[in-house]
Formats: C-alpha cells, structure tokens, sequence
C-alpha cells in the first residue's frame, strides 16, 4: 500500500514512486570490506571532533559508492542541526542536475548539541546515500520515500552492521529492578540498541505477517512498533516534567490500548513508524546524557506507581524496550 | 469567524454548547465525502480534512492532560507544545492514513469525556489554573475559550480543506 502522498503525485511521479517501491534491497558485494571503514566513523562520532568524523564520513560514503559503482558523491559533515518543519534535520541529499549532487550530515542534536548516536548517524548517511543510489544506480528521475526506499536503507544498515548470532529469547528480558543494578551507561546503552533491534526483528517480514495479531487481544508486531513511538514521546515529556517542575503529577489522560484504537495503529505504515521511533529515541538519549549527576533522583508522582524518580524511569523505560522486543519476537511467530 | 477576545465574552454555558456541537458539525462537513477528497491537501503545506479531525482528536487528550494536572496540582507549569508539533504527530502518527469516520468516532468519546468533566466542575474549580509558557496563567474556563475557539477555527480548516481551499 502506497504512502498517503501518493495520491497527490501526478501519473509520471506515480510510474516513479512504483519502480522505487519495487526494489526492496541494494547489496553489496562484499560489505565486510567495509567494516575498517564503519569501525572508524563510529571511533570518530565518539571523538566528537568534527574535521575526523566529516573524513570517516567521506571514506564510508566512497568506499560504498565504489563498491556500488556508481559516481562519487561530496558530503558535509556538519555541527548542530538546523529545525525543519516538523523537527530537526538529521540529513540533506541536493542534486539539481547542474551542479555535482551533495550531501549534508549533521552531527549534533539542535537543541542539546549532543553527538548524535552511532546508529542514528549511520542510519541517516545510508538514508541519504539511498537517494544518491536512485539517481545513478536505479536510473529514477526522482527519488521518493516509498516503502522500497526504505526497506533499501534497511538492507544496506544490516549488511554494515551485520546481526549477532544469538537469537532474543524471553530471558532476554531484564525487570526494572535488575536494571536498577546496571551501570548508567548500560542503561543508556541498553536505549540506544532498540531501534537496531527493532529493525532486525522486522527485516524481511511481509507486510502480512507485520500486521497479523497473533490473538484477537494482542497486539500485531506493527502496532508494538507504533505503541514504541507513542510511548517514547510520553516518557520524555515526563522526563521533561520532572526536570522543569518539583515533584510534578505524572499524568495520564489515556491507555495503550486506546491509542492503538484511536491512533489507528493498524493503518500505519510500520517503516515510517519505525523512522520516528528511532528520530524520538534519539532525542531522549540526548535529553539523558545531558542530565547532570544529582538530577537522577528529581521525581515525580505517578497515581498508581508512586514516587517515580527520573532513575526509575530509565530502568522502566529499559525495562519496557525488553518486553515490547520480546513481544514482537513472539508476534511474528504467531505467538501472543 | 470569532475572535478569542469575542469567544471569551460569551457565557460558560454558551462555549460548552459550542464544544457540544462541534462533533456533529465535523460530521456533516465530511458526509458524502470520497477518502481522495478527505485526504487532499489544498496546497503542499496545509491539512487536508482528515488530518483536521485527526488533530483535533490528539489536542482533546492533551487538553484532558492539561486538566488533569491543573486538578492535581497547585498552580502547575503546563509543559509547553512547540509549534511544530501539530505538524509532527500529523507526519509521525500517519494522519493521512487514518479513516476520517473512525478519527471522528474518537473525538467525540474524548470530547464527551472532556465535557462530562468540565460539566461538573464547581465555579471555584473552574478558576483553578496553570502557567502557560506564552500566554501566562491560564484557568479551566480560560481553556473552555481557547477550545471553543480551537474549534471553530479548524470547523473552518477542514471545511476550505474539503473544498481544496488552503
């Protein structure tokens, strides 16, 4: 099923939007060369130094261009994220046919100034390498978001960090309080995973079996995706509320399962949920790594949970990443 | 269409009937109407109608929040919205895909429930308030102005929507 948008594209953008969503993978002939080239970019982004992540960059984006065979493409590794309409802007692809096609990247958050997450920045290179692939690989005379274009960026995320052999298993996931136990950067680490995870678990899997509810009252792994989004924007409007204000009522005006009603989970379109889910987590791994050591124990009161300080949350928050992975896990096989 | 200023003159009694009213106004504005013509934007950067029904059903739970916390605490400092997150939820919770009918179907349990409340309320829990980032301390029966006006406004979105206006 198309995007929204497509209706609104005239008969030509049309042919072009279903020739993109026809194609579903880029391979690479042998991504394992590239390994030397990803460790270096994910050392750089750690540095924070941009001048060293704007070469990573550049040797990333022409070892895959070469490896593609395709005509090079410029990039600039930039510092803090300018807003776009409805955010910040992670990346730019401009190619108007008269000047040589560029690439833009930002590497800190607008807001924070933090440097973003290894996979997000990665994510969002190959997100825009894919609009440079539809130009002069896949011959398309415009390059559209379609569900192909982002199965394609998929395909090439998990050829460069391949998954690990163990398979998630239902004691993969850890109670609040046994993440209580973890070290802060664990937790953190924990967060800044799932997204991965999440595409990993969904790579390959029909749109049928996405949206199939293992049982009439359990969710469908694409609703699980769309409830992972919701519920990261509410977490970190709490976070947000209880850094601003003492002590203030964690409120909840609704249930997860009526957003999914009235949401209409089952309509979204589980890649572009996917997309904001990874965008939102980001945001709220940059708001935690900038809170100061004491601001840990700052609270808030929950109605049914008590006092919830901003600590509890990120256990629950890892918790709650745990249980929805292995949920999806037992979805996909059918399983409620 | 009514200023706020012209909105907040009317009596309590008057803006909870046009909160009453709106549900219902929504449904005949959209009766008859394909989804192509519902889910058509009148210019690259305006709602099309289904995205209007969807947003107003995703500010009624933020208005619930927003009550609730005034209720539950002494003078609270709203969280504040910014501006581009009408536009964000529009793209992120796929409002183009939803089914107007259903959207509508959950604005109006919402805003029952919303009006349930408001309906209750004594004259001195109706002068409860909490600070807003911009337009500073805002009562229960300031938020009934703003909703009526909220309203009225969309009404007239969605409508020039409809009709391929932006």
């Amino acid at each position: 099923m198309p995007f929204g948008y497509y209706a609104r594209l005239n008969k030509k953008q049309q042919a072009i939007y279903r020739q993109s969503d026809a194609v579903t993978e880029v391979r690479l002939p042998r991504p394992r060369d590239l390994d030397p080239l990803v460790a270096e970019l994910g050392a750089a982004l750690q540095s924070e130094v941009r001048a060293r992540t704007q070469r990573a960059t550049e040797e990333l984006i022409r070892g895959l261009t070469d490896a593609l065979e395709i005509a090079p493409v410029r990039v600039d590794v930039l510092a803090a994220r300018p807003h776009a309409r409805w955010g910040e802007l992670h990346g730019l692809y401009t190619s108007d046919g008269r000047r040589p096609p560029k690439i833009q990247l930002w590497m800190r958050t607008a807001k924070q100034r933090r440097v973003v997450a290894f996979r997000t920045f990665l994510r969002t290179l190959l997100h825009e390498v894919g609009h440079h692939i539809d130009y002069t690989k896949l011959g398309l005379a415009d390059s559209f978001h379609t569900e192909g274009f982002y199965k394609r960026e998929s395909s090439l995320f998990h050829q460069l960090v391949p998954t690990p052999a163990t398979e998630r298993t239902a004691s993969s996931v850890r109670s609040p309080e046994e993440y209580a136990a973890l070290p802060l950067a664990d937790r953190l680490a924990r967060l800044e995973r799932t997204p991965t995870e999440l595409a990993r678990l969904l790579r390959g899997r029909s749109e049928a079996v996405v949206a199939q509810r293992p049982a009439s009252d359990a969710w469908a792994a694409g609703e699980v995706v769309c409830h992972l989004r919701d519920a990261e924007e509410h977490l970190a409007r709490w976070m947000q509320m209880i850094l601003s204000m003492d002590e203030p009522v964690l409120v909840q005006p609704s249930t997860a399962d009526r957003w999914a009603e009235d949401r209409q989970y089952r309509r979204h379109h589980v890649g572009a949920a996917w997309d904001a889910f990874s965008r939102r987590r980001d945001e709220t791994l940059a708001l935690l790594r900038d809170v100061p050591p004491d601001a840990w124990r700052r609270a808030g009161r929950h109605r049914r949970r008590g006092k919830l300080r901003l600590d509890d949350l990120l256990n629950l928050m890892a918790w709650h990443d745990d249980n929805h992975l292995d949920q999806i896990t037992r979805a996909l096989d059918g399983r409620a | 269409m009514p200023t706020m200023e012209d909105v907040a003159r009317q009596p309590l009694a008057q803006r909870l009937d046009r909160m009453a009213g709106t549900a219902d106004d929504l449904a005949a504005a959209i009766r008859g109407q394909s989804d192509t013509i519902l889910s058509r934007r009148p210019d690259g950067k305006n709602w099309a109608a289904k995205e209007v029904i969807c947003h107003l059903r995703d500010t009624e739970e933020l208005f619930a929040g927003r009550f609730e916390l005034i209720m539950t605490m002494d003078q609270p400092k709203l969280p504040p919205l910014h501006p581009s997150t009408p536009d964000r939820w529009a793209e992120e919770r796929q409002y183009l895909r939803n089914d107007a009918a259903e959207a509508l179907g959950a604005f109006r349990r919402r805003r029952d429930e919303n009006l349930a409340f408001l309906r209750g309320l004594s004259p001195e829990q109706s002068k409860r308030g909490g600070g807003h980032p911009t337009r500073g301390t805002m009562t229960i029966d300031d938020w009934v102005t703003l909703i009526a006006w909220h309203d009225d406004n969309h009404l007239d979105q969605l409508v020039r929507a409809r009709d391929g206006k932006p």
